[in-house]
């Protein structure tokens, strides 16, 4: 017993040798910084009034309340991520789908699928604002004109401005979705498939009963994970359109960004990053509850 | 793999047509963007499309000897990417063996926090960051750049190396600590080979990440430290009609992740695919 003990403490202690320098590190750079900032979110810090700055209590907060351009964000955080996760999903679904039917190419479609997964997010929209939708020599215009179509402004344009991040955004991490439920569906077992084949399943009724449930797990990583992504998205955004025309591109996290380093009010911005941070955390939380429940 | 029947013809051809244009649709921008380099800048500009033109070096030439030289910048994204990875390795390969292998106190606690840090939205870090910074002067330094890279790479790291560790098989680790090796011996000799391909594909994860990254380096550097992907930002307010001149920058800039991505390609499908498809049975 005692020598059981003694190899238990033992491991233990090796266990803790491994972690603690990362767990330091994590906690010095990250919890802490983080405890500053929901003090500075406490503080009226303006850089371009030094002489104003002081304790402030929960004024920011309360601030939020009559500040139209935070509602404005929130809706746009809400419209935007729940659209770009939804269309990574079933366009990555369905493209995985198609192309594991397909014998040969697959390859080549995978090859493709990493390109604007590694590209970096400001090149990504740095990319789309130049070459792809300026007004008439970017690519979509080119296209249309050859169609017929009338040339659009689709920066300049709010809505036509929200709709084009949206579709950069989709652009980028589609291929993420589609390249993980792809190997996921590669490792399903064929004879599952053999089976409902012989009961004459449909194809759809195939998928939702059978596919469905068994890549489940996968999907629900996804959505995680493209919810995380969305929503501190900043780089393409910032590129593309810099939050605006206006703030018709604005989403929380680029508010929170405009209000700290171009308008140079940290006190208001460390607030409302801390609400993006309680967003982030309690969608995170529910998600995960959600997988368990279900899985 | 699921065997499909052949697919009749008019379904195979619906299907690779369907596939193309997912293929064009991703791979275009990228090409357009490499035809767009070699162009002058008044083909860039030319309606219709010009495809076949007399193609130039004159924007590389721009981008890499002329004033407006990103050289500098790929020397930053350099430093800063590879001494961030390779801290950032250092700390997770240990933490990570860990976490996949070892008893100890508040494990799940403990794997709780690292995925908790790894939520953390980047503008809730960049503002306490900005503010310590200018007071103890390390705005524009490497250092400070590399400290906050860490906050996403060293969790990310953590975790997918988690899932590396937890593939080796437990009797190999269990023959080797019975050879009375020791645990950091069979830590060593025994596990660390075994996650060999793991290390590698994690350190091409962090190492894209922290090339990438923008929102840190473009509040946190400066004339000093600016990484290639604020040079390109910058590129466009500076000089905003030279689409051929920042089409050969941004070629330079993601030529390394673009290499990277197509070189490492399979294991990028991996690394993608490990925390989401074993995530479904683990916590």
């Amino acid at each position: 017993m005692a020598g059981a003990r003694s190899l238990e403490q033992q491991e233990r202690r090796f266990a803790l040798a491994l972690l603690v320098p990362a767990l330091a590190v994590l906690v010095l750079t990250t919890t802490a910084p983080l405890v500053y900032l929901g003090w500075n979110s406490l503080h009226r810090i303006d850089l371009g009034m030094p002489w104003l700055s002081g304790f402030a209590g929960v004024d920011n907060f309360a601030k939020m309340g009559g500040d139209p351009r935070f509602w404005n964000s929130l809706a746009l955080t809400g419209v935007y991520t729940a659209s770009t996760v939804v269309l990574q999903v079933i366009v990555g679904l369905a493209l995985a789908l198609l192309v594991l039917q397909i014998p040969k190419g697959q390859g080549l479609l995978r090859g493709a699928a990493i390109l604007p997964i590694v590209l970096a997010p400001v090149v990504v929209g740095l990319f789309w604002r130049t070459l792809v939708l300026a007004p008439d020599v970017g690519l979509v215009d080119m296209v249309s004109r050859a169609l017929g179509l009338p040339s659009r402004n689709w920066l300049g344009d709010p809505q036509l401005a929200l709709i084009s991040v949206i579709a950069i955004h989709t652009w980028q991490w589609t291929p993420f979705a589609f390249l993980v439920l792809l190997a996921t569906l590669a490792t399903l077992p064929p004879e599952v498939y053999e089976a409902a084949r012989l009961d004459r399943a449909g194809a759809w009724q195939r998928f939702f009963h059978l596919t469905l449930p068994l890549i489940r797990p996968a999907v629900v990583m996804v959505v995680i994970l493209r919810t995380m992504t969305a929503l501190s998205a900043f780089a393409a955004i910032f590129a593309a359109t810099g939050g605006g025309p206006g703030s018709a591109t604005e989403i929380l996290n680029l508010y929170a960004y405009r209000t700290s380093f171009t308008e140079l009010n940290l006190g208001y911005g460390a607030a409302l990053a801390i609400v993006l941070l309680s967003i982030t955390l309690v969608i995170s939380y529910l998600m995960f509850r959600l997988r368990r429940a279900r899985a | 793999m699921r065997t499909a029947a052949p697919p009749a013809l008019p379904r195979a051809i619906a299907l690779y047509a369907i596939a193309g244009i997912g293929l064009a649709v991703w791979a275009f921008p990228v090409v357009w963007g490499l035809l767009t380099s070699f162009k002058t800048e008044r083909d860039v500009l030319a309606y219709p499309p010009v495809f076949v033109f007399t193609p130039t070096l004159a924007n590389y030439r721009e981008v890499i000897f002329g004033a407006s030289s990103i050289v500098p910048n790929l020397v930053s994204s350099l430093i800063v990417a590879t001494l961030a990875t390779a801290l950032t390795m250092l700390f997770a390969i240990p933490a990570a063996y860990a976490m996949a292998r070892l008893r100890f106190p508040a494990k799940r606690g403990t794997g709780f926090y690292v995925l908790a840090t790894q939520m953390l939205p980047p503008v809730g870090l960049i503002i306490p960051y900005y503010l310590v910074l200018q007071k103890i002067g390390g705005l524009d330094t490497y250092g400070g750049l590399i400290v906050i890279y860490l906050t996403f790479s060293l969790p990310f790291a953590i975790w997918l190396m988690v899932s590396y560790f937890e593939d080796v098989p437990l009797e190999m680790e269990e023959a080797a600590l019975l050879d009375r090796a020791g645990r950091l011996g069979a830590l060593w000799h025994v596990i660390l080979p075994q996650v060999k391909g793991g290390i590698a594909v994690t350190t091409i994860f962090v190492f894209l990440n922290a090339w990438n990254e923008f929102m840190f380096a473009v509040v946190l550097g400066g004339n000093r430290v600016r990484p290639v992907t604020v040079a390109m930002f910058n590129f466009i307010s500076v000089e905003q009609t030279q689409w051929a001149r920042l089409a050969a920058g941004a070629m330079l800039a993601m030529a390394p992740v673009i290499l990277i991505g197509l070189f490492a390609q399979r294991h990028i499908v991996k690394g993608l695919t490990v925390g989401a498809v074993k995530g479904g049975g683990r916590r």
